[in-house]
């Protein structure tokens, strides 16, 4: 099991080799010249020219790309152009809420989805099987935008039930300590606050999730149907034993593993998403970081949070794939 | 323009504590504060009626209390007024520090005192004496006194390089560093401030909120002015930062979620009313429509800015009202580059302001929001009078091309993508139309477009671009930011016209400097009178819409007074709920 952790690790460092370089010529290809873009329009040249050489544009292009690996194989992330603080500083204060968000649109997903997709397969072929499809296929047009713009209008605009924006009622005065509102909630022995953070988070969770639902909805019912017919679970039943006792023994047992799978794929999915959903719903997360980033022209921080996401996807796939030997013992990690 | 600036200072407090007799004395006539219009001129606060902010009414008696949850388009940038330039921060942080002078509360313009109870100007303009009030108390339980005023100007004048280079002192490049000579501080009530040259800007520009006075001690305690500014506490969020004298302290600033600030219970201009909220939470959110869901819902209780489109679901719906702040501060130009063929032909480029209907442009749209400006500013600017620019005539236009002897009439127009701007709510939409519009006597437009940021902007203020679509958000509402600081003052090394627009009048831009030289309002209204009347002639650009920003708040809210620029302080506001 080690040896498989160790070979995933070394392997992940192609991957994050390729990923660094791309996104170093994704920051130098785009038009323009980035000095210029923080300074603005009225900036003399020798200003443009200092800033040229803060951010280490005026060296060649393979000088700088070292730097920038030597930086990060250093742990060094860079600095927000912003306020010049370490972009480990600024993510750590702002992944709770990112968290927050992605494992309770998860949460949904799975929740959800996986029973939503037993249950179409169950009834293969019926009405409702063909309802679930169309609820997939709904959940995975919508764009995220819109469908969080359109909970929000409905649920707290018209409904007024569910709070439109934000992750706490500013009005409850909670001091936020380690932006884990939930948790903070919970340390403050303040359960009215936990309830008002959940509540917050309902909207933006199923704005989130919905794609992943739908996606985890389609793979389930697949995966469920296909063990369905497979011989031993023919034994299984024709040994006499209860459909429950055949559903939970040796179907989902084995049904399982593709749609672990996918629940890992999906997290690739949500930090994507976390991008639209903390604008739509002002959830002061990775997310939001991110487009405000993109909007102050602050590549590196763009260039190194999309590193770091992918750096946290690889991890969560690894997870995944070390938690197939636990599901399936069959599967040798040698 | 390239960022949103606002024009914004301290508090609004002076005024109402010298009519509730509080001792702040406004500066008698004699010192005449170089930025009050004479009456003739339409001061901003004596601006036409359809410009005049529409105040929320006071009924009934304020109540104590209560949180006012306020959403900002987005976040707040550092927590040192002397380091943004953005409008969100300086929104924010004009709540909680206070300026030497303001702007009397809902006006563009109108000086008033704040943490100097007077000032005076000498003759010659050089030495302005500001008269420091006496009893205020910064949040941390330290004196506001000269020494401390002084401590603040010297800091400006010496801030690290590297804050510089990181780009944070836009204001104090633009107005402190060419401006300032020497600032003493020759008793503890007195302040005398030396400038280089006399400039009749630098008391509005003291209005604004990046030359706000901060607590020294604080200063010291958060690292201000450390080399390296990651070690900087004071601006980035503390403790302690932003430490002021306003009627509200800052509390605490999670970035990208909510900034907190809580009554200061010590207030000196208390007597003038207020602060009665307990609390004001800022919480950005970026997305308009979310924006508007968050205020429909009742989550936030006012909205610095929503989009025009969305004012008509607020001025429907009997739970909120619309903020209508007056006037406004910019304008959009259609501009041409003297430089290029066939702008460099004077009747080409006065035929162009004939041939395009402004007045159509600004009804399509502005939503309302929006007026064709009369001189090259915005309505009610000090000095700024009304000139003549060409009546909308595409038969002059006709004949002032033939006229002009051009033959060949293509060129690129140029509109940006990725944008919008108060002065400019749909670029590619203004463009179609002006585009007809030119097509219709004779021009042969080519369309060309780019991203705003960087390839737009870097074009466009190197005078690549022939015609182009672009404007300015104001820095402090005067005619100099518009007509010298923003578009056709020379500059440079060597000094000269400005690249963006190459325009060379020098008789003009030596009219400017001799407005913003002059000491008397009669010499500046007659120099600025001047350098219109030369600009105008020229035709240089044409001015197209100077637009409102509206806002949105709780039916509940009381006490707002709407401001032009933005500078809306919450002393005086109040729940009705």
């Amino acid at each position: 099991m080690i040896k498989y952790i160790v070979r995933r690790l070394i392997g992940a460092i192609p991957v994050l080799i390729g990923l660094s370089i791309i996104l170093f010529a994704f920051v130098h290809l785009l038009p323009g010249d980035p000095a210029t873009a923080i300074l603005g329009q009225h900036a003399t040249p020798e200003r443009v020219a200092k800033m040229r050489a803060y951010l280490g544009l005026d060296l060649p292009l393979w000088q700088q790309y070292l730097m920038y690996v030597g930086g990060i194989l250093q742990g060094d992330f860079g600095s927000s152009v912003i306020n010049n603080q370490p972009l480990l500083k600024e993510l750590m204060t702002r992944f709770p809420a990112t968290i927050e968000l992605t494992l309770g649109a998860m949460i949904y997903a799975a929740g959800v989805g996986i029973p939503l997709g037993r249950y179409a397969a169950r009834h293969a072929q019926g009405w409702s099987d063909g309802a679930v499809t169309v609820i997939s296929l709904v959940g995975i047009s919508i764009p995220v935008f819109v469908l969080g713009l359109t909970l929000q209008y409905i649920f707290a605009v018209q409904l007024d039930v569910l709070p439109a924006a934000g992750r706490i009622d500013p009005r409850a005065n909670l001091q936020i300590q380690s932006n884990f509102i939930l948790i903070d909630s919970l340390l403050m022995g303040r359960p009215d606050l936990f309830i008002d953070g959940i509540s917050h988070l309902i909207l933006p969770a199923i704005a989130l999730g919905s794609i992943p639902l739908a996606i985890i909805a389609r793979i389930t019912r697949a995966s469920v149907l296909d063990v369905s017919n497979e011989d031993h679970v023919r034994t299984a039943r024709a040994k006499g034993l209860t459909e429950r006792r055949v559903d939970g023994r040796h179907i989902m047992r084995n049904a399982w593993l593709p749609v672990v799978t996918v629940l890992g794929i999906q997290v690739g999915g949500l930090l994507a998403g976390a991008v639209i959903t903390e604008t739509v719903f002002a959830w002061g997360g990775v997310g939001r970081f991110v487009v405000e980033a993109i909007n102050n022209r602050d590549y590196l921080v763009v260039q190194n949070t999309i590193l770091i996401f992918a750096l946290v996807f690889l991890a969560v796939n690894l997870i995944v794939d070390i938690l197939y030997a636990f599901l399936n013992p069959r599967i040798r990690y040698a | 323009m390239v960022r949103y600036r606002l024009l914004a200072a301290g508090a609004i407090v002076a005024i109402v504590a010298a009519a509730c007799g509080q001792g702040a004395s406004p500066a008698p006539a004699t010192q005449a504060p170089a930025s009050e219009a004479p009456a003739t001129q339409a001061p901003a606060s004596e601006a036409p009626a359809t410009q005049a902010p529409a105040e929320t009414p006071v009924a009934g008696t304020p109540k104590e209390g209560g949180t006012f949850v306020v959403a900002i388009p987005g976040d707040l940038n550092r927590t040192d007024p002397a380091l943004v330039d953005d409008a969100n921060s300086t929104y924010v942080l004009s709540q909680v520090l206070e300026t030497l002078v303001t702007l009397k509360p809902g006006t563009g313009g109108e000086i008033v005192p704040a943490l100097a109870e007077s000032w005076s100007i000498s003759p010659d303009g050089l030495q302005y004496t500001f008269k420091i009030r006496q009893g205020v108390k910064f949040h941390d339980g330290t004196d506001l006194d000269a020494a401390a005023v002084k401590t603040n100007f010297d800091r400006w004048m010496t801030i690290p390089q590297a804050y510089v280079d990181l780009g944070y002192t836009y204001y104090i490049d633009t107005v402190i560093t060419p401006a300032v000579k020497s600032v003493e501080a020759p008793d503890p009530t007195t302040v005398v401030v030396t400038l280089n040259d006399a400039n009749s800007a630098f008391l509005i520009q003291m209005t604004l909120t990046p030359f706000a006075i901060s607590s020294p001690k604080a200063l010291v305690d958060g690292d201000a002015s450390a080399p390296d500014f990651a070690n900087n506490k004071y601006a980035t969020g503390g403790p302690p930062a932003a430490v002021g004298t306003g009627p509200f302290t800052f509390k605490s600033w999670v970035p990208g979620t909510e900034v907190v600030l809580v009554k200061n219970p010590g207030y000196w201009n208390a007597a003038a009313g207020g602060p009665y909220l307990d609390q004001v939470t800022f919480k950005p959110i970026t997305d308009s429509t979310a924006t508007l869901n968050a205020i429909q819902a009742g989550e936030v209780d006012l909205v610095q800015a929503i989009s025009p489109v969305d004012l008509a679901t607020v001025q429907s719906d009997a739970n909120l009202q619309a903020i209508d702040r007056g006037g406004s501060c910019n304008v959009g130009l259609l501009a041409m580059q003297s430089s290029k063929p066939p702008f460099d032909n004077l009747k080409i480029r006065q035929a162009v302001a004939a041939a395009v209907n402004r007045q159509a442009l600004v009804d399509a749209f502005f939503g309302g929001a929006g007026v064709v400006p009369t001189t090259w500013s915005p309505p009610g600017t000090a000095y700024a009078k009304d000139v003549a620019f060409p009546a909308y005539d595409p038969e002059a236009a006709k004949q002032l091309i033939a006229e002009s002897g051009v033959t060949d009439l293509s060129f690129d127009f140029w509109y940006p993508s990725d944008v919008t701007r108060a002065y400019m709510p749909d670029p590619k939409g203004e463009f179609e139309a002006i585009l007809r519009d030119l097509e219709a006597v004779g021009f042969k437009p080519n369309p060309k477009t780019a991203p705003w940021r960087p390839d737009y902007l870097a074009a466009e203020s190197t005078g690549e671009y022939p015609m182009w679509l672009i404007g300015w958000n104001c820095d402090w509402l005067g005619i100099d930011n518009f007509l010298y600081t923003a578009w056709f003052g020379y500059r440079g090394d060597p000094y000269g016209p400005n690249p963006e627009f190459s325009y060379k009048n020098d008789a003009a831009n030596q009219a400017m400097l001799d407005a913003l030289k002059a000491t008397d309002p009669a010499g500046q209204e007659a120099a600025w009178g001047t350098a219109l009347d030369l600009v105008t002639a020229d035709m240089p650009a044409l001015p197209i819409a100077s637009a409102k920003t509206p806002g949105a708040a709780a039916a509940y809210v009381k006490g707002l007074i709407p401001s032009p620029t933005l500078l809306e302080i919450f002393q005086g506001v109040w729940l009705d709920k």
